[in-house]
């Protein structure tokens, strides 16, 4: 068991990350997906940060997360119409 | 090791409470802040959830919020400590002006849980604890049910209001 000591962290989010991307892979429904997505960039970047303890990992983590938050942005914002509806 | 499990579960409640305190606190159910979280909203209603939390949620999605601020905080003082956390909060910010976010909720929270976390840092805690807390405090939100998670957070919102 020393074998995981200290990794659980890791461990657990990305086991949160892998269950996150099944449950995009089942839901139907496009605008319920971007919870899960959301969970699964959560996971990504917690994971990034956990493997690779750098400061230009945090800016990597930070990008990442930024990024994939836009992408869910524009694309429930293109489901919802776009800005004009607003 | 079942220490360590302890730890990363009481950092996950200290971080759920955290971040859905400073997000609720910045009006984050009151209305999607982008027509798509109102979407995400909407579609939470109609499949029989509360339009109030779904709104949160739909925000939550749609720009770094003050959950996104606790990952990438905890992570900054994982990696930096107390400096860490705070150039998270200024990616978080910048983070916000390209989601198109008019408001704080994100960059509050990173600066808060930067503090949080490297105090409880001193006191047994590992910043790692609070990195996985976080994920596992948002997969109870985001990740598991989304109807009784929206019921829970207009709840909230109808009791702080």
């Amino acid at each position: 068991m020393e074998g995981i000591e200290g990794q659980i962290p890791l461990i657990l989010t990305a086991g949160i990350g892998l269950y996150a991307a099944i449950r995009i892979v089942a839901e139907r429904r496009t605008l319920r997906k971007l919870p899960y997505l959301n969970v699964l960039s959560f996971a990504v970047a917690a994971s990034v940060a956990l493997l690779i303890p750098h400061p230009l990992a945090l800016a990597a983590a930070a990008a990442y997360f930024v990024g994939s938050t836009l992408e869910s942005n524009a694309i429930a914002s293109a489901y919802a119409g776009g800005p004009e509806r607003q | 090791m079942l220490g360590e499990v302890i730890r990363i579960l009481a950092a996950s409640i200290i971080c759920w409470v955290l971040f859905v305190t400073v997000d609720i606190l910045f009006k984050l159910p009151e209305k999607g802040g982008v027509s798509g979280a109102a979407a995400i909203g909407r579609q939470i209603r109609a499949d029989g959830g509360d339009l109030l939390g779904g709104n949160m949620m739909g925000n939550i999605v749609s720009s770094p919020d003050a959950s996104a601020g606790t990952l990438l905080a905890s992570c900054g003082v994982f990696i930096a400590g107390i400096p860490g956390g705070l150039a998270a909060a200024a990616l978080v910010f910048i983070g916000n002006r390209i989601c198109h976010d008019p408001g704080y909720a994100g960059t509050t929270g990173a600066v808060l849980a930067t503090f949080v976390v490297y105090g409880m840092t001193q006191v047994g805690f590992a910043a790692s604890d609070f990195i996985a807390g976080t994920v596992i405090a948002i997969l109870t939100i985001q990740g598991l049910f989304h109807i009784p998670a929206s019921r829970v957070l207009g709840r909230l919102w109808r009791w702080r209001a």
